[in-house]
């Protein structure tokens, strides 16, 4: 039964798994012998950008190396993406660098990588080289141009990449390019300059232009102006209205719009300080403070060393490696050989409270379960 | 079994498809040596830490910006600060944008404690902060009225931070320093901004010129007017300027002038643009410059020309002048029916609008009205303050209706606002001078454990006690100071004691009871001694009992685990045993015992 | 049986194979006492040749040997023998299990012509007892890939690895296939459950496995007392304790360590004293020597070292290490008492115990003390003594896999995150100590 060779899987059979979103499957079936077609190889490409995961992507490509298709330009350029997606800029510009025949999109494409990956600077030094290669840019070029601006807070670059494109390239903007300098401002947060940028426009805005700015103050925390450039983008386009919006809560005051702060008498009935019984409250709310515990070291070395090998005692160091691998305010348990010391198990308690999860520590006498800063076993072990 | 490790692979993975019973892959994988998981950005220390840029927002750390942005809108602020925390301890570290959001809503929300410990926090955490986190923090210093403190922070701002200011971040701090009455530093701000090559900004001005007008620096006002002309290339198009324009003209009695800028910026083919704000300005300065005919037909206009959403002519500030203007005019009828006009605007009032009307409806022993606005207070979801509760209680007092007063004081303690002792002081000196020494003291019993109060108010409260011949309450009074921790009774106010009881004849009782307190604290400082002495001494019990002698060697009892089950032996099936059972079983075809 | 069987030669009567494998069992399930007859047995079976030619006697032969700890013996017999089956083999591996010759029964187990679900069992049996957890999960995981399913001993044996791992995640896989086989509601099973989740410290599945059964035993019952006790969750094990009485359980000495430590936990000092009554005079339970251990534990933390030395002193067997180092515990928290406390060690040196931990807490309390001296001298005794301070460490599953770390430990490939993320807490801690100066802006503006 097991010297039976298996006829290695069909195209269909990958491209199927595929459009089923089981990337991972349809990866495997490469190992078997599959051998995919340019269209099969597009869905794979794909497939490992929405996976993110690059292991899968350098599988895909090392087979996509070994096919007939490892020169098609088209192809290529997908791989470049495609690694971009799973954050590998190493992997996407050694494709680049190895393209015979790249065409604009390699160069866009790359340039977008670089962006989404935070490195704007890279991205923009592509676009030197690339005039220095004696390209000449196009519509589609600055668009992403303006994407590495925003990442990296060229504000004035975008304004004088958009000059130049008009004087120096003969490319009149187009809606896009408005919207890619807004992005600009948008994304580095300049959003007063950014409303005024679309009050300013030679034309009606459109929708666009006030969900664009609707999600960069939502991008950076600012609910009132989220508000109020929904109500234009619904103004102009009431398709667009949101439906079962939570409302916004009102303000502590309107104190830039009400004209009568300086009319204010607070200051002549209000106590300025705490009254004695919520004073006494918070003080009692404090919980307890933390000093290491210097006893439970051993070794004869002054205080500060001393805190520092608190600090890293195994079960802490156990704790925080949880902490970084795990999301937001999971259950952490650790298992020690030996019993917990006194100072952890007061670090460890008040940890709990301030991390935001419920410790679980398992010595070689008993259960611990730290929770909001207290624990199961009342502080005596 | 397998000839090779991809034989067995392959194997395994056909069986793990068909049984689906193999566990997860990479257990008990004990090699530590794997590819690090946790994406974060590389550190060098030496430099300036750059803001996280736009892309870091994707995936998870997405999601948890739209969590924080819903917790905000849900209000549950506590909640949204408190998950942003915890997920710095996670893997999934908010990003300076979620952080931002939180810092803007606690801002919004007056929570200025919770904003300065967040941020401080972020910064301990390593997050770098943008722009807009600057911004948030200048603005949170200003409200606060710690311009030094906004100041040193953009300081270090502008000569560390790897990033530009924008021009939020000159209105802010121009803004903020004139509120702060400090104009000097706010003219050296906008020296500032030209010098960083930002273009002028008319804002930016009229917050400067508004700061003039306020020191009633009339020829400031035209200066800082002509100085953005000459910027601008002779011709200012944002009309946030003119209202403050106006003031300075007024100031100087120049009304022609005035009218003139008024013509100006609102006249037939004028080309400057009016935002709200700048209508508000204007709106001001005419009705303040007995023009407030014109003031109204202005209002009139500006209602016509709102077009919400596109363009915005008037909003809660216009309706708070419009009011202020027709009280000036003593028409309170028709100031209480533009208040109530808002809600048609879609402009809600907040709590110093209410409290704004109210103050000057009581200056006018218009009691009745005042406490109808109070009572439409809650209806629009507006909380009362110390002013709105402060300002009602001592109309009542001048109107001499003391229970309706002190009625209203009790209610602000109770939705825990804190007067401060002035307000307290008025209401104890309204009921003892209408004779009511039982609600007076239960009024200083509710409040002598909150309000910090000065010798002054307690000698008020015993004063009044002795007169009535009530000594022993005005003792009791004393013995509470001596056990409270954080009240001093100062020589000054035993002497006024002593002073009291002298006239009952009681002259000694003080003395009495402070000697009493003496004794009872120096009994449980006795005690807390002798019961440390008693913990030793049973500490340090002979254990020379514990050594039997050296005699017979007994063996040794072993410790068992707390988790060995006694039964754990039987626990655990003996597997041969049992093969073995049924092997002999069934080639014997008969159980062995039976044989 | 021997009586008889001397008998039976007497009267001149020829025992058959049966007889010698009835006989020899009996030997192996009683081993004291009982070698004499067994190597008797075996020169007989000898002189039958019995132990050559026939595989059932040979088999029990070994086994009697096997469980005895003579596996040198048991693998001469096993030699000898003209045919084996597995069960001869399967044996012989256990035999070699038992006495840690892990190499050996790996060996075994790779020579022999056919493996069956005993042999696999056997051995992952084995290593769980020796204490090879992560190598019993391994041979686990190898069993099913080379298709054998696992019966309930086997699930057992598995659930015990976890349980000494603290592997949470294979336990839970192995409780879902559990409920996929017709052995879902065996009894033995969900106790091998409950112990697994109380000591992963999932106090809430292990309620859920308890009060799913359908059929509860002793065991079951002492593993939630026990289990939650140890989890901090006394009044919920005093309150098993007390369902079990009323659901017609008798209590045997292990319950009563689980109320005696739930006790303890709580600081129930009259309470416990209490079950210690009901124990020594209700149930005629004589107290061992950690039922002393829990009272002194209780005494102890209620402050009481008086009572908790009478104690010791009318203990009617000597005072091991468990029970000095609760003392001394105690003397290190009640005031740092070191007269007593070294008075106590000198006991032990008596005693001639050998353990680090308790030098480990003198060592500290001289050094709290500041007294350097005393602290090294006790640190240059333990060297004396060959006694090391056994390294500490600790793991966490992440994703189903195992990490551990050590103090100070930097081989970590995250290290440098690790650290940075514990200054943050730590001086996060320091902060929260802190109180924030109330800003009058707040108040203001509020």
């Amino acid at each position: 039964q097991m010297n039976e060779v298996a006829p290695p899987p069909s195209v269909e059979e990958v491209m199927r798994l595929c459009q089923r979103r089981l990337y991972k499957d349809a990866i495997e079936l490469l190992d078997k012998g599959a051998m995919p077609d340019r269209e099969c190889f597009v869905l794979l490409f794909e497939s490992c950008a929405n996976l993110k995961s690059l292991e899968h992507s350098k599988k895909v490509h090392d087979h996509f190396l070994q096919s007939k298709f490892r020169g098609d330009p088209k192809l290529n350029n997908m791989v470049i993406s495609m690694f971009g997606e799973c954050s590998s800029i190493t992997d996407a510009k050694r494709v680049f660098d190895h393209m015979v025949d790249k065409d604009m999109d390699s160069w866009h494409l790359m340039m977008c990588a670089y962006s989404d990956n935070g490195m704007g600077d890279d991205a923009l030094h592509l676009f030197e080289e690339m005039t220095k290669h004696g390209l000449k840019p196009n519509e589609e070029t600055f668009l992403t141009v303006f994407l590495a601006c925003a990442t990296v807070g060229g504000i004035e670059e975008a304004f004088l990449h958009f000059d130049s494109m008009k004087n120096e390239h003969g490319i009149s903007p187009k809606t896009e390019h408005y919207l890619g300098v807004l992005g600009v401002l948008g994304k580095c947060g300049h959003l007063v300059e950014a409303e005024q940028y679309i009050r300013d426009l030679p034309f009606e805005p459109t929708a666009d232009f006030w969900e664009a700015m609707r999600n960069y103050a939502r991008l950076h925390g600012d609910i009132d102006l989220e508000d109020y450039m929904e109500e234009l983008m619904v103004d102009v386009d009431p398709s667009k209205a949101v439906i079962n919006k939570i409302p916004t809560p009102p303000p502590k005051s309107f104190k830039e719009t009400n004209m009568v702060t300086s009319k204010s008498r607070i200051l002549e009935f209000r106590n300025l300080t705490f009254y004695k019984d919520e004073a006494k409250e918070m003080a009692a709310k404090k919980g307890v403070v933390y000093v290491p515990d210097t006893r439970f070291v051993l070794h004869d070395i002054d205080q500060e060393a001393k805190e520092q090998a608190l600090l890293y005692h195994s079960e802490r160091l156990a704790i925080a490696y949880g902490i970084i691998c795990t999301p937001p305010r999971k259950t952490l348990t650790i298992i020690k050989n030996l019993r917990v010391c006194g100072d952890c198990h007061n670090f460890i308690k008040i940890m709990s409270k301030i991390i935001g999860r419920v410790l679980i520590v398992r010595d070689n006498k008993r259960f611990h379960h730290f929770k909001d800063g207290k624990c199961s076993c009342g502080d005596y072990w | 079994s397998f000839a090779t490790q991809e034989e067995a692979a392959a194997e395994r993975r056909r069986r793990k498809r068909r049984l689906r019973m193999e566990p997860p892959v990479n257990s008990f994988n004990r090699s530590q040596q794997q590819q690090s998981q946790i994406p974060r950005p590389i550190q060098n220390p030496n430099i300036p830490k750059l803001p996280e840029s736009v892309s870091a927002l994707v995936g998870k750390r997405l999601d948890l910006h739209n969590h924080i942005l819903k917790l905000i809108r849900e209000n549950d602020l506590e909640e949204a600060a408190l998950y942003t925390r915890h997920s710095v301890y996670s893997n999934c570290r908010p990003t300076i944008f979620t952080v931002n959001t939180v810092l803007a809503a606690q801002l919004r929300q007056a929570k200025y404690g919770a904003l300065l410990q967040l941020h401080g926090f972020i910064n301990q955490a390593g997050i770098a902060p943008n722009i807009i986190t600057y911004n948030l923090i200048f603005q949170a210093y200003l409200d606060v009225r710690k311009p030094e403190i906004a100041l040193e922070h953009y300081k270090l701002f502008i000569d560390n931070a790897p990033l530009n200011p924008s021009i939020a971040t000159f209105r802010i701090l121009v803004k903020g320093l004139v509120s702060n009455d400090n104009l000097e530093k706010a003219m050296e701000i906008k020296e500032d901004m030209a010098v960083k090559g930002f273009v002028v900004d008319p804002v930016v001005y009229s917050y400067l010129m508004m700061g003039c007008v306020k020191n009633s620096d009339a020829d400031g006002v035209l200066k800082l007017y002509q100085e953005l002309k000459e910027k601008l290339g002779g011709f200012v198009d944002d009309g946030v300027v003119y209202g403050q324009l106006m003031k300075g003209y007024f100031m100087k009695e120049m009304e022609k002038e005035a009218m003139e800028c008024y013509e100006e910026a609102v006249g037939e083919n004028s080309k400057v643009r009016m935002s709200a704000m700048a209508y508000n300005y204007v709106l001001e300065a005419l009705s303040e410059n007995g023009k407030f005919d014109e003031a109204l037909k202005l209002f009139d206009a500006v209602k016509k020309e709102h077009n919400p959403p596109r363009h915005l002519a008037v909003n809660l500030g216009t309706f708070n002048v419009m009011v202020n203007g027709y009280c000036a005019g003593g028409k309170f009828e028709e100031a209480m029916e533009v208040f109530r006009q808002m809600g048609d605007f879609k402009c809600s009032p907040d709590t110093l609008s209410f409290n704004n009307l109210m103050n000057q409806l009581c200056d006018n022993e218009l009691l009745a009205e005042a406490e109808k606005l109070y009572g439409e207070m809650e209806e629009k979801n507006v909380k009362p303050d110390e002013y709105t509760y402060g300002l009602l209680m001592d109309t009542c007092f001048k109107e001499g209706k003391i229970d309706e007063g002190a009625a209203y004081y009790k209610t602000m303690v109770e939705s825990n606002l804190r007067p401060n002792l002035a307000v307290y002081n008025r209401l104890q000196d309204q009921l003892i001078k209408a004779g009511k020494l039982d609600d007076a003291k239960s009024f200083f019993d509710m409040m002598v454990s909150k309000l910090k109060m000065d010798d002054e108010a307690y000698k008020f409260i015993m004063r009044a006690l002795s007169e009535a011949g009530r000594l022993d309450e005005m003792l009791k009074i004393v013995d509470e100071m001596l056990d409270d921790d954080t009240v001093r009774v100062s020589e000054e106010l035993q002497e006024f004691v002593k002073e009291e009881l002298r006239k009952g004849g009681r002259e000694g009782d003080l003395e009495k009871l402070m000697e009493e307190k003496e004794r009872l604290k120096a009994e449980a400082k006795a005690k807390e001694l002798a019961d440390a002495e008693e913990k030793k001494k049973a500490q340090s019990i002979n254990i020379a009992a514990l050594i039997p002698p050296k005699a017979v060697e007994e063996k040794k009892e072993t410790a068992k685990l707390l988790w060995e089950n006694e039964a754990g032996g039987v626990e655990e099936a003996d597997v041969v045993e049992m093969a073995k059972g049924v092997e002999a079983g069934g080639s014997n075809g008969q159980d062995p015992p039976s044989c | 049986a021997a009586k008889e069987f001397s008998d039976m030669t007497l009267a001149g009567v020829e025992p058959n194979h049966i007889t010698f494998i009835a006989l020899l069992s009996g030997c192996g399930d009683f081993t004291s006492g009982s070698e004499a007859l067994g190597d008797l047995l075996h020169g007989y079976a000898c002189k039958l040749g019995l132990d050559r030619n026939h595989v059932m006697v040979g088999t029990a032969i070994i086994g009697m040997y096997s469980k005895r700890g003579r596996f040198k013996k048991a693998r001469l017999v096993f030699d000898y023998m003209e045919d084996k089956n597995s069960v001869t083999w399967n044996t012989m591996i256990d035999g070699y299990m038992r006495s840690g010759q892990v190499d050996n029964a790996a060996k075994m187990f790779d020579k022999m012509p056919e493996r069956d679900l005993i042999s696999w069992t056997a051995m992952i049996n084995g290593f769980v007892k020796k204490g090879y957890q992560e190598e019993a999960l391994l041979w686990f995981r190898e069993m099913q890939i080379s298709g054998v399913k696992p019966d309930y001993v086997a699930i057992i044996a598995a659930l015990n690895a976890c349980t000494n791992l603290g592997a949470l995640s294979f336990g839970l896989w192995v409780h879902r296939y559990v409920l996929s086989q017709d052995f879902k509601n065996n009894v033995r099973v969900s106790n091998s459950l409950i112990d697994l989740y109380c000591r992963c410290g999932c106090v809430e599945f292990a309620r859920q496995v308890f009060y799913n059964m359908e059929k509860r035993t002793v065991v079951s019952w002492n593993s939630v007392i026990v289990g939650f006790a140890a989890n901090g969750n006394a009044h919920e094990s005093l309150v098993y304790f007390r369902k079990m009485q009323e659901k017609g359980f008798k209590p045997d000495a292990v319950t009563f360590t689980g109320a005696l430590t739930a006790c303890s936990h709580v600081g129930l000092v009259e309470e416990g004293l209490r079950y210690f009554q009901i124990m020594k005079c209700d149930y005629r339970i004589s107290p061992r020597i950690e039922h002393y251990g829990c009272l002194v534990d209780l005494y102890s933390r209620a402050g009481r070292l008086e009572d908790a030395l009478k104690l010791v002193q009318s203990m009617p067997m000597k005072p091991n290490e468990v029970v000095i180092g609760s003392l001394l515990a105690a003397c290190s928290n009640h005031g740092n008492n070191i007269v007593l406390a070294e008075r106590l060690m000198k006991h032990l040196t008596d005693l001639n115990v050998k353990s680090h931990s308790n030098y480990v807490i003198l060592s500290n309390m001289y050094a709290a003390d500041g007294k350097w001296e005393g602290a090294s001298k006790m640190r240059r005794k333990m060297k004396g003594l060959g006694l090391k301070k056994q390294p500490g460490f600790s793991s966490i599953e992440i994703d189903d896999c195992m990490h551990v770390f050590m103090a100070g430990d930097n081989a970590h490939v995250e290290t440098t995150y690790i650290r940075e993320v514990l200054e943050l807490i730590s001086s996060d801690l320091r902060l929260q100590g802190c109180v924030v100066e109330t800003l009058a802006g707040d108040l203001l503006n509020a």
